[in-house]
């Protein structure tokens, strides 16, 4: 990951991919410091509450901007195909369905059935391993509620 | 104290919450990919409706068991069910290929035992006198710790400093999101009442460590362990005199875990293969390394069994976790009530007096649970991930909802499972984010509060002989990793 190619720049992957998102946030984050953080002063000496928030975001953006640089000519870990990536935005998407549905539906719905899609998403296609996640989800759901009194939705 | 304490495990619950705990752990650890991290943080939760001391017994017993659990797939298969067990793949698979794979997993569950013992005892010794100390430590001294800690796990913890110095900014700045520690003002909530709380330690553990796993499985869809045969398992037995000749290795090797584990971020992979290391130069027989030594098992095993008390130290006495696995043990901690830091002996002694009892006699339990399980264990490596993930999703839904009856942690849980997945695969490593989640915000208010109390002066940084001793300690790590970083051959 860290080697260096040949001369010129490396094919973009998950390192600059990352790397450039977590710089857009910092940057989108100092952006918006003061509207997010309002002072009260009373007078007193020393930082205030946008103090730590800004040195840590201005620090963040610049090793961030220092390590896009470095990484520009440093092998990446490869963002692979579509179908894979695909793969796992079908079970993020899955889960936040799940979690959209749960107040409605409830938690055994919404669980039961993010773990099919994990489970059909990761290749199974036997029914019987299929239905798996539908009795854990139960077992879970029942045990939650009775055995430990959590009141899921 | 210790009486009381020890009075305290005459309970079946806590021998019941022992055992399920070191049987879970070493099944769990003998699938690769699922680490004591995870396992723990899963299984928070269950310990809500126990009461502190079993809950955190059970939990303790997943982390020995697991440990344990991780060098039987590395012996067996060559796959380490946790990194660090890599090390004593190198000369237990060997061990294994030649039909000693029995005596291979043998000598490295007395070597893990004798790891956890010693590093208990040092616990023992060294928590309370180190948090009786921290009791005198005011803001600025937090303050300086807290740093220093902070740059200790990005000078010494392995891999780029640069990637572990983002991660523990990234860390920082999401421990800001939430009410200010000094006046209270809302940060970063945008008008949000739930973002008030900030973001809570379980729910972001799950994330990273649970939910990014499913995502790493979806996107690369290949089974845990392949179809490689396991070698025959003969009967086999360790002599107590074989173990005797070994015992310098021993103590060298939990002497190393214990120490190394005391520095905050550094984790139990870099003292197995230090050990692992030692041991070969100081052998008689070097040339047997990595073709089948049993010290060469030992050794790491011995190792990274005794980070667990090494890293407990600074996590319960300073409130300052040594890695992945103390951070999840200070999370469990602090929501039974136990809040680490130099009051938890002062106020909770006994409890974790019992604690800390139990994680010593819990040994005899794990070499029992050990020799009978490893052949059940052996089984578990064949699980495939689709038949494990969908039960991982169900349960870290169900982790993140329950510590605090609120979806919103489910999304924040889902929101870190999707930025785990994508520092995993970009290669940036993820306990410097934890801890800087951990330590972000009391280092902003221990830092804000000393110079409130200096009227802005930084002075008060260099102003008790504490804090000149810890800003010598800075820039003595400093020295030090410089000093590593020139001498380093470049390739």
């Amino acid at each position: 990951m860290s080697s260096r190619t040949g001369g010129g720049f490396a094919r973009p992957g998950f390192r600059l991919l990352t790397t450039g998102l977590m710089l857009a946030a910092a940057l989108g984050a100092i952006a918006v410091l003061d509207q997010q953080i309002e002072i009260f002063g009373f007078g007193d000496s020393g930082p205030d509450a946008r103090s730590f928030p800004r040195m840590a975001l201005w620090l963040l953006a610049a090793v961030l901007a220092l390590r896009l640089i470095l990484g520009l000519r440093q092998a990446d870990a490869p963002l692979g195909r579509p179908v894979r990536l695909g793969r796992v935005l079908a079970v993020a998407a899955a889960t936040a369905l799940a979690l959209w549905l749960m107040p409605r539906a409830g938690f055994f719905v919404g669980a039961a059935g993010a773990g099919i899609v994990v489970a059909l998403v990761l290749g199974e296609k036997r029914l019987p391993a299929l239905i798996l996640p539908f009795f854990i989800a139960a077992i879970v759901a029942y045990g939650g509620r009775h055995g430990l009194n959590i009141p899921l939705p | 104290m210790l009486v009381d304490a020890f009075l305290e495990l005459l309970n079946l619950w806590v021998l019941v919450a022992a055992l399920v705990g070191i049987v879970a752990g070493i099944i769990i650890g003998a699938i690769p990919g699922l680490g004591p991290t995870m396992a723990i943080a899963l299984l928070i939760p269950v310990t809500f409706s126990m009461e502190p001391i079993p809950a955190i017994i059970l939990l303790l017993g997943v982390y020995q068991g697991a440990i344990f659990g991780g060098s039987i797939s590395a012996v067996l298969l060559n796959v380490p069910g946790t990194p660090s067990s890599a090390a004593t793949a190198i000369d237990g698979f060997a061990m294994a290929r030649r039909g000693e794979g029995g005596r291979a997993l043998r000598f490295a569950l007395y070597a893990s035992v004798f790891g956890n013992i010693f590093s208990c005892l040092v616990l023992m010794a060294l928590a309370e006198p180190l948090a009786r100390f921290a009791l005198d430590f005011g803001p600025a001294e937090m303050a300086m710790l807290m740093l220093f800690a902070l740059l200790v796990i990005v000078l010494f913890g392995g891999g780029s400093r640069l990637d572990a110095l983002i991660m523990v900014l990234v860390g920082a700045c999401a421990g800001i999101v939430g009410l200010d520690p000094i006046s209270g003002t809302p940060r970063f909530t945008f008008g949000s009442f739930a973002f008030e709380n900030g973001f809570q330690l379980i729910p972001v553990l799950i994330g990273l460590f649970a939910m990014s796993e499913v995502l790493l499985q979806a996107f690369d869809r290949e089974p845990l362990v392949g179809d490689a045969e396991v070698p025959p398992l003969k009967s086999s037995v360790v002599r107590f005199v074989e173990l005797w000749r070994m015992r310098v290795t021993l103590l060298l090797s939990s002497l190393i875990g214990t120490f190394v584990g005391i520095l905050p971020g550094i984790g139990s992979t870099v003292p197995a293969f230090m050990s692992y290391n030692l041991a070969r130069s100081r052998s008689a027989d070097a040339a047997q390394f990595g073709k089948g030594a049993p010290e060469g098992v030992a050794a790491p095993e011995a190792a990274n069994n005794a980070v667990t008390g090494g890293a407990l130290v600074p996590t319960l006495a300073l409130g300052i976790p040594g890695d992945a696995v103390t951070a999840v043990i200070l999370g469990a901690f602090m929501l039974h009530g136990l809040a680490p830091g130099p009051f938890l002996f002062r106020d909770h002694g006994l409890e974790v007096y019992a604690i800390f009892e139990a994680l010593l006699l819990s040994s005899i339990p794990t070499v029992i649970l050990g020799l009978l399980f490893f052949r059940v264990a052996i089984h578990v490596t064949r699980i495939q991930p689709r038949h494990l993930l969908p039960a991982i999703t169900i349960l870290a839904i169900f982790g993140a909802f329950s510590v605090n009856n609120s979806l919103f942690d489910v999304w924040v849980m889902l929101g870190a499972g999707v930025l785990g997945f994508l520092f995993r695969r970009a290669g940036f490593p993820l306990p410097p984010l934890l801890i800087g989640l951990i330590l972000g915000a009391p280092f902003e208010q221990s830092l804000r509060q000393a110079l409130l109390t200096s009227g802005g002066g930084y002075g008060i940084f260099v102003g008790s002989p504490i804090t000149i001793g810890l800003v010598a300690l800075i820039g003595l790590s400093l020295a030090i990793s410089l000093t590593l970083s020139l001498r380093k051959p470049r390739t």
